[in-house]
């Protein structure tokens, strides 16, 4: 397929992203106030639950594939995503990455909620390792792709979900990031948006940024990626092509 | 094209890898670690708090007056009921400077503790998106305190001129150290308290309260003079007292900027001594900064600790 990536250049591409073991736990207390720990004392022990989100997972991935990952609800993929971004840590095993990393992590990325649209872009940017000076260049720019100009001094907090995401979006692509990460944020796009950022993302391929994308769209996991894993609770059940990937995935819908 | 991914491709072969922040915070070095991320990303640092003061008076039309009106008004309460209805002021000379110096240090103290304890649960927007060194939030915290300060500093250096009592001394020297061991206590505090308010959020409303009972344990609208004389013979008590750091650091900045503090004064007809200030006080300044430091670096290994799990908690 003419979006994929080419095999040869991919075949001698440098790892960019190396998960050896990674695990992941989570402790579920319900009581978070001083009052029911107090009442819930020497209980809670005995009261939490814990289960693990991850469960050793590992793999490599080169510079230039774009990756999808899949599963059923609840089977990690966001968890996945934010212990890559080193936004969460992991209780087991290592994440190793290198270049710049620019995440789209489930709805709304980093804005403040009383700041403009314009604040948040260069709050944004400087988060994601622009200076003051790169940002005035790339601005127009960022402003042009989320087509909001009108809103662009409107504090966010008034933003619809799609122009958030659209804002967020902008950003990403624009701080010219090796890896980008993106966890279903697409879906709240209107379709000239959503074409606007197929066509982004196969721009990316071509230009050798990694992407890793978490997306429930079979089409678009089949249209864009060169590789799939399918997570389920928790553990990686299939490491391959796309058209592999999507059996895998419909058949862990079974367990 | 090609060349663009391969280009990017040996680029990216050529970086090292970062490991998952996770090895980090179990070595000493992790703070010096923290201190050097930290200083990498001072461009954000100032934005952040720049957000911060904008935030905060976003949708007001007086905006940052209010950061001027709030100690006023607490000025003119201490002045009026505590000075003159309950008679502190009796034995203090240029009563309104010694209250107001006491007040914008502390102000600086609780601003930056309260700000800074709730910082990490209020920008939990940011924290769960994206990877940041988070102690940036609490220092975003203080500097807005600290910005906050500095505007209260401007109006208590003017009044200071207009009343005519400036104070050309050594004395000056003071000042700097007082607010060099407010910043380092404070910034401890806010990075301790800030990283457990996310695992028990009742820390925030605590921290208010406990400020509320310490604001009076330090000699703010009373004076050192009237410590002094309320205990008596029993002076070990006022060791204990110069064990708080802020108290020990508020007198120093008042026998900084207050020049009555230091000079015989004739208040109604009536002969006001200098007042007594601690003996030894140089001393004591260095070791609660040393003292200061040591416990800094302890809140920040703990906070690097507690950090790894931000994220899932808020
Ligand atoms: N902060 C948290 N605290 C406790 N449990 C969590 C936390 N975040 C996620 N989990 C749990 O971890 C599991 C995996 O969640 P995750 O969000 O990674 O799923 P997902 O694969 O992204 O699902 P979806 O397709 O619905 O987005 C879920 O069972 C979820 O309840
Ligand atoms: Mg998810």
């Amino acid at each position: 397929m003419p979006s994929q990536s080419d095999p040869r250049v991919l075949a001698k591409a440098p790892t960019v992203v190396r998960a050896t073991d990674v695990s992941k736990r989570f402790v579920i207390r319900k009581e978070k106030s001083l009052k029911e720990r107090i009442v819930n004392f020497g209980r809670s022990q005995k009261h939490k639950d814990d289960f693990w989100a991850l469960r050793n997972v590992s793999f490599e991935i080169k510079a230039g594939t774009t990756i999808g990952l899949v599963g059923a609800n609840g089977s990690g993929k966001s968890t996945l995503l934010k212990v890559l971004g080193g936004i969460i840590q992991p209780n087991d095993g290592t994440v190793e990455r290198r270049g710049r990393l620019a995440a789209l992590l489930e709805l709304g990325a980093g804005f403040h909620p009383d700041l403009t649209g314009r604040e948040n872009v260069y709050l944004n940017s400087s988060i994601l390792g622009l200076s003051r000076k790169q940002t005035d260049e790339y601005f127009q720019s960022i402003v042009d792709f989320s087509e909001i100009e009108e809103f662009i001094d409107t504090q966010v907090k008034f933003y619809s979900s799609g122009m958030y995401v659209r804002l967020a979006f902008a950003i990403a692509v624009h701080v010219d990031p090796d890896i980008l990460l993106v966890d279903e944020v697409l879906a709240v796009g209107d379709e000239p948006f959503q074409a606007k950022c197929m066509s982004k993302i196969r721009q990316f391929q071509a230009e050798g940024r990694t992407i890793i994308l978490v997306s429930h769209s079979a089409g678009q996991i089949e249209d864009l990626c060169d590789r799939v894993v399918v997570l389920s609770h928790g553990n990686v059940v299939f490491d391959g092509d796309a058209a592999g990937g999507l059996l895998a995935l419909r058949e862990s819908f079974e367990h | 094209m090609a060349t663009q991914a391969e280009a990017r491709a040996l680029r990216l072969s050529e970086l090292p890898f970062e490991t998952s922040v996770n090895a980090g915070p179990k070595y000493v070095g992790g703070f010096f670690t923290a201190i050097r991320e930290i200083a990498s990303h001072r461009e954000l640092l100032d934005l952040l708090i720049r957000r911060e003061l904008k935030s905060r008076y976003k949708d007001s039309s007086l905006g940052f007056l209010w950061s001027l009106i709030k100690p006023l008004v607490q000025l003119l309460i201490y002045y009026v009921f505590i000075g003159q209805v309950l008679g502190a002021a009796k034995g203090v000379a240029d009563f309104a400077i010694f209250v107001f110096a006491g007040l914008t240090l502390w102000g600086l103290y609780s601003e930056t503790i309260a700000t800074g304890t709730a910082s990490i649960v209020s920008n939990g927007g940011l924290i769960k998106k994206v990877y940041l060194p988070r102690e940036i939030f609490p220092l975003a915290a203080t500097g807005s305190a600290i910005f906050n300060f500095l505007v209260q500093m401007v109006v208590l250096l003017a009044a200071i001129v207009l009343l005519g009592q400036f104070p050309i001394s050594l004395n000056l020297l003071y000042v700097p150290a007082a607010f060099v061991i407010v910043l380092i206590w404070g910034v401890a505090f806010a990075v301790l308290l800030s990283a457990l308010n996310v695992y028990l959020r009742d820390i925030q409303y605590l921290v208010e309260v406990v400020m509320l009972l310490l604001f009076w344990a330090s000699p703010i609208v009373y004076s050192w003079g009237f410590v002094v004389a309320a205990v008596k013979n029993h002076t070990w008590l006022l060791e204990v007292y110069l064990l708080n750091p802020i108290s020990l650091s508020i007198l120093a900045f008042q026998r900084g900027l207050w020049q009555a503090g230091s000079q015989t004064r004739v208040l109604e007809g009536r002969e006001v001594p200098p007042q007594d200030w601690p003996a030894y006080m140089d001393l004591r300044l260095a070791a609660a900064a040393v003292v200061g430091l040591i416990v800094l670096f302890i809140a920040q290994r703990i906070f690097s600790r507690l950090q790894g799990n931000f994220a899932q908690e808020i």
